[in-house]
């Protein structure tokens, strides 16, 4: 009864509110100040995006003056149609194609045993082999180019698709075992301890528990490997001449010695951007999730 | 049905040879149908004698055998056992039926059978209506009984389960606890059950081994261990509060002497010193002369239906736990009145029992 019936204590009268906004208000000035914040970030990231796609839908003449004519019955895709017509274009395009997937095969199925390896056993020289595979990805790319330009050549694989492929591989392999590692650390081992009570062996544990739980970050990971493959300039350029030629390559050619064909090298630069924008879109959900669980347990 | 026998087991992990192996030279014998406990302190190797019987961890030394046959070079799925883990290990990405038929789908166990156990399973633990979810969807008590299911799916001959209560809140550990028992009541398939927690022990088992940093301390019934310690460990590790253990030291004949306080027991031993141990619910106070008392109370803990008393005996502290609310005051001089406890001591040096 006196609990109902006691006067109510006034907690607040000793301590004053503190001056400025109200903190409902104060959240609400916040929340509106990050997305301030983030529209300014999305303009800054997307808009040389946009002039790119601008550039290969419009004329050249009607965007090279002081004023750029941006009315829209210009819109045209001519220039997507001739480039994709074009076997000039189209080689370099499937080159690409070859080299990004068959980099993202080979190093998913060489990463993820490795890094299965890595996560779930102890063996001696596990730390100082994870951290020369960091070494190696420490070393610029500038520095390699020669001796692995001599050593392509030496063994036959300049300007062939398999050297791109073996040389990227050997590049993008190391990041993707630690990424992968990372994920794999993450799959409590109680789960695998209760697969082989359940009568499953290494291998079945890896596919049927491990590659599941850890399929967002492989996603994560695999899309990481292709686009990195996919859309690399610098070794492309050195390592290939004409034949095993691929898409940036072929993209940074339309820059001439003393003028520039903008609309193509725009036209090219979005059939190159458009794969990995496709990829990155429907497998956002899985990208977030690999990337957050990474750093927080789920 | 099954009997496990471990003779001689001992684990010691590479890297780690300097200090005591993890698991040191155990024999004992698991009853068919049997409910046996492993009790003990974090680290004393109760759950890597358990994973040693799944075959999760190999054995060193020593063999492991279930119905007479050797089972520790066998692969865990070759046992014939069932697992139940402390974080329950469902798997995230299957739902709770596929949860629970996984393990008998890895066994070829035709479809029409896998889905009759499964429901039956279910059935039995009360999660028929949340089948088609997964395991993130369910509550800690929810997950605690697929966990379960998926064990008794499997009709094992052998339950292990590794502290599978630690993760729920303490209402719904007596529930499940109680639910357990009526289970193995039900099953009666033999079960090792590893805990540290005492009154689980207590109330589930029928057998208790007690370990301490990889050793057997004793292994018996619930009643033999608390009535019949074997060594000091066990007498201070089970039951609440705590035994009180007091060095004490050979008065007269027969007679023993507890250092600076007054208080003497009989014990029919010849060492020269010894540790005394007297249970606290066991021993009562009396208001003391200033002359006769043992110590002065130090601080009343008080529960309700109980309170404990902390005496200061001068060289140690003396618990007894009396009923109710206590009417000694803290300051009190008081007697600590042992007429009707059972005396239990220990040899100094080895800390085993030294009287019957």
């Amino acid at each position: 009864m006196s609990a109902t019936t006691a006067p109510r204590v006034d907690t607040s009268a000793g301590s004053p509110r503190p001056p400025g906004p109200r903190p409902r208000r104060r959240r609400r000035l916040g929340t509106v100040g990050h997305r301030v914040l983030v529209a300014l970030l999305l303009v800054y990231l997307l808009a040389p995006f946009v002039w790119m796609l601008v550039y290969s839908l419009y004329p050249s003449s009607a965007l090279q003056q002081a004023r750029p004519d941006l009315d829209p019955s210009l819109l045209t895709g001519a220039s997507y149609a001739r480039l994709l017509s074009d076997t000039s274009f189209l080689v370099p395009m499937a080159n690409s194609a070859v080299v990004g997937i068959s980099t993202t095969i080979i190093c998913m199925v060489l990463g993820s045993a490795c890094a299965y390896a890595f996560a779930r056993y102890r063996f001696r020289g596990r730390s100082t082999l994870l951290l020369g595979m960091l070494t190696v990805q420490a070393i610029p790319v500038i520095v390699l180019a020669v001796p692995l330009f001599i050593l392509l050549r030496a063994f036959g694989l300049y300007d062939r698709l398999p050297g791109l492929i073996v040389t990227y591989t050997a590049f993008i392999l190391p990041l993707v075992v630690w990424m992968l590692v990372g994920f794999f650390d993450e799959i409590p081992p109680s789960l695998e301890r209760a697969a082989r009570i359940d009568g499953c062996n290494r291998l079945q544990i890896m596919v049927k528990i491990a590659f599941p739980l850890a399929a967002p970050g492989l996603a994560a990971t695999a899309i990481l490997a292709f686009i990195t493959s996919w859309s690399d300039f610098f070794l492309a350029k050195v390592l290939t001449s004409t034949s095993a030629s691929t898409l940036p390559v072929k993209t940074a050619a339309f820059q001439g010695l003393f003028a520039m064909d903008y609309t193509s090298a725009a036209t090219a630069g979005v059939i190159t951007a458009v794969p990995v924008l496709v990829l990155a879109l429907v497998a956002q959900k899985w990208i977030i999730r690999g990337l957050v669980e990474g750093a927080v347990k789920g | 049905m099954a009997e496990i026998e471990l003779v001689n087991v001992q684990k010691t992990y590479p890297g780690r040879k300097e200090g005591p192996p993890a698991v040191d030279d155990l024999s004992y014998t698991i009853g068919d149908g049997q409910f046996v406990s492993l009790l003990g302190p974090s680290g004393c190797g109760k759950s890597t004698t358990l994973n040693m019987i799944a075959g999760l961890e190999d054995v060193t030394s020593g063999e492991i055998l279930i119905d007479g046959q050797r089972v520790d070079d066998l692969d865990a799925d070759k046992r014939d056992l069932a697992f139940v883990f402390q974080d329950y290990a469902l798997y995230p990405h299957m739902n709770v039926y596929e949860n629970i038929a996984f393990g008998l789908r890895m066994r070829k166990v035709p479809k029409p059978e896998i889905d009759q156990r499964v429901h039956d399973a279910a059935r039995r633990l009360d999660i028929e209506h949340v089948l088609r979810d997964k395991p993130r969807r369910l509550s800690g008590g929810q997950r605690q009984r697929v966990a379960l299911a998926r064990a008794i799916a499997r009709r094992p001959a052998v339950f292990l389960f590794d502290e599978p209560l630690s993760n729920l809140d303490a209402l719904l550990r007596d529930q499940t606890r109680s639910e357990l028992k009526l289970l193995h009541a039900e099953l009666g398939a033999t079960s090792v059950y590893v805990t540290h927690d005492q009154e689980e022990a207590m109330t589930l088992s029928d057998r208790i081994v007690v370990m301490s940093r990889g050793k057997l301390e004793q292994y018996g019934t619930p009643y033999e261990i608390y009535h019949r310690p074997a060594t000091d460990f066990v007498a201070s590790f089970v039951g609440k509060p705590r035994m009180n253990l007091l060095p004490a030291r050979r008065g007269g004949a027969g007679r023993y002497d507890v250092a600076g306080s007054g208080l003497g027991v009989e014990l029919p031993l010849s060492q020269p010193e010894v540790r005394v141990g007297l249970r606290p619910e066991e021993c009562a106070l009396r208001d003391a002369a200033p002359g006769d008392a043992h110590g002065t109370v130090k601080v009343i803990e008080p529960l309700g239906n109980a309170s404990d008393v902390i005496v200061d005996l001068g060289q140690a502290l003396f618990t007894v736990r009396v009923p109710g609310f206590s009417s000694v005051r803290v300051g009190d001089r008081v007697q600590v009145d042992t007429s009707s406890a059972r005396l239990h001591a220990f040899d100094v040096e080895t800390g085993r029992r030294l009287v019957d």
